[in-house]
């Protein structure tokens, strides 16, 4: 779906993509994670068609600059700060209704509704007066709306409360389970249960490209056992969170989750690497 | 063609409610309703009196003013959209880079033209109710002469607007060039050139292809068709031109500058990174 070989970037003497090669196929939902700098938003804009670059990039095995109304037709993208727009609310749902032929108002209208965001209560207020969540649940509509082959997703949900979160996640899952997913983000335990690979980058590289075999781990339930050298109260509260009990030794806990979970909590007991005496997991 | 048209549309209306607006509408706007309040009607230019009296000096202030609120303006137009990441955003939607960078310079024009044109008509209406007569020779010529010019900021505008990476820049370079413009107009620079002995035809050329200078000699050629208030190039212009030659000049040459530099500046938003 994506094939990208040889891929660099330079900004002045800067080089920001340092020869990336990377195959992304259909039904991949990958987290794209690294410290600001890495490289990610740029790679997101290079495939987007924003960025002229060395190297071969294509999309649907298209050149994104050169095919781009055809492939922008079926990709949709959320940025991590909504623009500050002046339309007002329904002139945007117009607009991008009007300039994409996979999208339609209704379709929009019914996508924010699932968000908990009433398009028609909402129509003639200025995008820019709408607050934060409300307009990243705008845009993550209009970027879901037209059933895209691929999405692009920065930070998608930096700007929204935990419930409309959690709704956001189960849609991605629900509704859009072939499509292919690039989720840029800082923290890979927000998406972890939404992907089934992980591309880490730093200094315009890539530098972990693992697939999480699903189908092995996915369902089943891993025990866990932690000793920790003390106990900091942040670490039983984490660990009383993750419904962890304390063994016959004060400073040693078992618990258990589920495979797709593993990422969430190696990422939650990362805080408290300093305190970790011993981590087993079957 | 659609998506040219929503473009168009929404740059129309995001501008319509920007600051920069509104004090471009009150400026041109206000200058005509000053000039009627200050009884520019009611005086006698070279023959000219009424209405024709206060559209030549409707024109003047616009040779002043005009190019630089039409730069100012439009300079802001594609490296705003970078800054802010709004290009980033609609161009992530299936919209091609002429339909987005054509249906920004045909809103703008729009935008810049209409008050302007407003103005003028609004003038118009005013002088028939009190009774004056309208000379439409003037009034059309006028409004192509303004038309054009129009057009040929709105281009370098739109240019400068791709060439930068920052608005500051873009508002210095504009400014910059407003000056270059406005010191090789005939009584300035083109004055000091003669003095020097420089080549005549440098000279011409100079002010031939300056677009303020153009606007300015087309601005006078109708209430003072030997451009006596003008300077020594002018006279050699229309000398090589004719009196109907000059008029055109004055018609085309800002039309096709205007063209010039919007494709110039098409094809360098195109050629490089977009955001």
């Amino acid at each position: 779906m994506i094939e990208i070989t040889g891929l660099k970037k330079t900004f002045g003497k800067t080089r920001v993509l340092d020869d990336i090669t990377l195959t992304v196929n259909r039904g991949d939902r990958i987290a794209l994670i690294g410290p600001n700098g890495a490289g990610k938003t740029t790679l997101i804009r290079s495939i987007l068609g924003q960025y002229v670059f060395d190297g071969e990039l294509t999309i649907f095995e298209k050149n994104p600059r050169r095919h781009r109304e055809e492939i922008l037709n079926r990709v949709g993208y959320v940025p991590q700060l909504p623009p500050p727009i002046q339309m007002s609310v329904g002139e945007l749902v117009h607009f991008s209704a009007a300039v994409s032929s996979s999208s339609n108002s209704e379709a929009i209208g019914r996508q924010a509704e699932k968000l908990g965001l009433d398009i028609d209560a909402n129509r003639g207020k200025s995008f820019q007066k709408l607050s934060g969540g409300m307009k990243q649940k705008l845009l993550i509509a209009l970027a879901l709306a037209g059933q895209p082959d691929i999405l692009i997703m920065d930070e998608p949900a930096a700007n929204l409360d935990p419930q409309a979160r959690q709704t956001f996640f189960l849609q991605l899952l629900q509704s859009m389970k072939d499509t292919t997913m690039l989720l840029s983000s800082h923290r890979v335990d927000e998406i972890s249960n939404l992907v089934n690979r992980i591309i880490e980058m730093d200094y315009g590289r890539v530098v972990q490209d693992e697939i999480i075999d699903e189908s092995r781990l996915g369902e089943t339930m891993l025990s866990c056992l932690i000793r920790l050298t003390d106990l900091p109260a942040a670490a039983k509260n984490m660990l009383d969170e993750w419904d962890f009990s304390r063994c016959d030794d004060e400073l040693e806990f078992e618990g258990r989750f589920l495979g797709t979970e593993r990422l969430r909590f190696l990422t939650s007991v990362s805080h408290f690497a300093n305190h970790i005496q011993k981590l087993r997991i079957q | 063609m659609t998506t040219f048209f929503q473009v168009t549309l929404a740059d129309f209306r995001e501008s319509v409610r920007a600051k920069w607006f509104l004090m471009y509408s009150l400026v041109f706007g206000g200058a005509i309703v000053l000039l009627f309040v200050l009884g520019v009607t009611e005086s006698r230019v070279m023959g000219f009196t009424g209405l024709s009296r206060l559209l030549i000096t409707y024109i003047q202030l616009c040779v002043a003013i005009l190019p630089i609120m039409i730069l100012i303006s439009t300079v802001r137009s594609v490296v705003g959209d970078r800054e802010s990441n709004i290009l980033e955003y609609f161009l992530s939607m299936p919209i091609s880079l002429a339909a987005y960078f054509w249906g920004k310079v045909f809103s703008r024009f729009f935008l810049i033209f209409i008050p302007i044109t407003l103005a003028m008509a609004g003038a118009i209406g005013w002088g028939a109710v009190k009774g004056l007569e309208v000379s439409w020779q003037v009034t059309g010529y006028y409004a192509l002469l303004l038309g054009t010019l129009s057009w040929c900021f709105l281009g370098i505008g739109m240019f400068i607007s791709t060439l930068v990476k920052k608005q500051e820049w873009g508002l210095g370079l504009s400014i910059l060039i407003w000056l270059v413009f406005l010191l090789f107009i005939d009584v300035i620079l083109i004055g000091l050139m003669l003095q020097q002995r420089i080549m005549e035809s440098v000279i011409v050329g100079v002010a031939l292809l300056n677009p303020v200078m153009v606007f300015r000699t087309g601005a006078v050629l109708l209430f003072d068709p030997e451009l006596t208030s003008m300077g020594p190039a002018s006279y050699v212009i229309l000398d090589t031109l004719g009196y109907r030659g000059v008029m055109a000049y004055t018609i085309f040459y800002p039309m096709f500058l205007g063209w010039l530099f919007s494709c110039l500046g098409y094809f360098r938003f195109r050629k490089g990174d977009l955001v």
